[in-house]
């Protein structure tokens, strides 16, 4: 028994070995119906130990030929087929590329009706280049302010606002206290003129101001490119404020 | 997807790459995925450069970043190419132009890694000088190992000829210098990537200044000498 418990063995291991090659074949070509050829294999000459005769009877190809006879030549071993797509790190930046993607779409929607995104939300003042052109309003004061020749000047109505082509999206806004750093220069005013008559006033303040002469006019260092034209109507309609200069007698209405 | 898959040879297998690009093996496909790949990348990172500002300036970055490097690669190759011809090589202007995407595709790999701590920035602070220099050192650092890389290759894809091996090297070294120059300038030119918050988006900002000068101005500014007017 102890002399033949070997060969039993290797009998099972070759069968197993035998089994395993097979199916490695199958999967790699489908294989012509070869049931026939395996229902006429002889049963195994000897039987397996009564642990094993489960797993053996499974088998339905014949032990392994004698060492004496020449083996059957082997098929030439196909390569395994490549997995498709790409390699793991070629993915890995695929899903990158994509995460940024996502990310970028997602921080400039806006998130409020001022067109704020996320990429743009955070207190501008620190970021600002400050040159000709900036607008600025701080946070808790009504005023607005552009920056013009090294300083920074107050916008003295929504005319002038207006006049100048600023719109809220030229406004950045910024912390209390960041114009006490720079140089604060002359208001900038909008002139008013109507067609009708020759005075031009000064608004300030939602007044008209009075300008008494050209002399004045250019003292004050207006340019007439500053005088916006409008309805006579709609300058009779404004407050009279102080002339410019002051005490210059009551103002003409246009 | 599969254009990606050369990014893992570069990276991976990379004297692979090298000797095909020597033996000509498929250089039109290679061209092409990292053309494709190179392009895409620097499209997102042009994008999240461009986020600080608007959306426009993001869409234009994404488009400018790209034509920035390929312009560069256009303006630079052929002097490249007949530099090494003169000291005795035998390469052809497909497997020079092939070698520099290389080094452009590793370029945009690193800047693609780079591109969540930029992004990362972008969200926690607000300082626009900063942020430039920020990219300035990012581009710098990827750049510079893009260029490690380009003469890497080089030096195995003319391996073969011994004949001015020497001067072909130092060839090499120079158009890096010309390529950084060149590269640069392209940047000036067709800045901005960034957008500076006070200004309104501009497409391409008028000429006038220099990269470098502009460099030195925001390192002033951030340590607080003075205030860029």
């Amino acid at each position: 028994m102890n002399n033949q418990q070997p060969s039993r063995v290797n009998q099972i291991l070759d069968l197993l070995v035998e089994e395993v090659e097979e199916r490695m074949r199958a999967h790699r070509q489908p294989l012509p119906p070869a049931a026939p050829a395996v229902s006429k294999m002889p049963a195994p000459p000897v039987a397996p130990p009564a642990r094993l005769a489960e797993p053996v009877e499974t088998f339905t190809r014949p032990p392994a030929a004698p060492a004496e006879q020449p083996p059957e030549p082997e098929p030439e071993p196909e390569p395994l087929p490549v997995p498709p797509g790409p390699p793991h790190a070629a993915r890995l930046m695929g899903r990158l590329a994509l995460a940024l993607l996502v990310a970028v779409v997602l921080i400039n929607i806006p998130f409020n009706r001022y067109g704020t995104t996320l990429a743009t939300a955070l207190p501008e003042s620190a970021a600002l280049v400050i040159r000709d052109g900036l607008v600025v309003k701080e946070e808790d004061d009504e005023r607005i302010y552009v920056y013009q020749d090294g300083k920074f000047r107050w916008i003295s109505s929504m005319d002038a606002f207006e006049h100048f082509d600023f719109t809220w999206g030229d406004v950045h806004i910024v912390e209390d206290g960041f114009l006490d750093r720079f140089e604060i220069g002359k208001p900038l005013h909008v002139l008013l003129k109507c067609q009708a008559s020759p005075h031009i006033y000064r608004l300030e303040g939602g007044m008209k101001r009075w300008i008494r002469d050209i002399a004045t006019f250019e003292a004050e260092g207006h340019v007439w490119e500053d005088v916006r034209f409008v309805s006579c109507s709609y300058l009779r309609d404004l407050p009279d404020g102080e002339t410019v200069p002051p005490g210059s007698g009551p103002p003409p209405q246009p | 997807m599969n254009n990606l898959a050369i990014i893992e040879t570069i990276l991976r297998n990379r004297h692979q790459f090298f000797a095909e690009i020597r033996d000509g093996v498929e250089l039109g496909r290679k061209i092409r995925a990292m053309l494709i790949s190179s392009i895409a990348f620097f499209a997102l990172y042009g994008a999240v450069m461009g986020s600080t500002h608007s959306l426009w300036q993001t869409l234009s970055s994404a488009v400018k970043l790209p034509l920035l490097f390929l312009a560069t690669l256009v303006v630079c190759a052929p002097t490249l190419y007949f530099f090494n011809l003169i000291f005795g090589s035998n390469q052809s202007l497909a497997q020079n132009v092939t070698l520099i995407l290389a080094a452009i595709t590793v370029t945009a790999v690193l800047l693609l890694s780079f591109a969540p701590i930029v992004l990362f920035f972008l969200l926690t602070t607000s300082g626009y000088q900063f942020f430039k220099l920020l990219n300035v050192g990012v581009f710098t650092v990827a750049g510079l190992v893009g260029v490690t890389f380009l003469s890497q290759g080089m030096r195995v894809v003319s391996a073969g000829g011994k004949e001015g091996a020497g001067a072909r090297r130092n060839v090499v070294r120079l158009w890096i210098l010309i390529y950084a120059f060149v590269g640069s300038q392209m940047a000036w030119t067709l800045r901005p990537f960034i957008g500076a918050p006070s200004m309104q988006f501009e497409l391409f900002r008028q000429l006038g200044g220099n990269f470098y000068a502009n460099i030195f101005v925001s390192i002033g500014e951030i340590l607080g000498f003075f205030t860029v007017r």
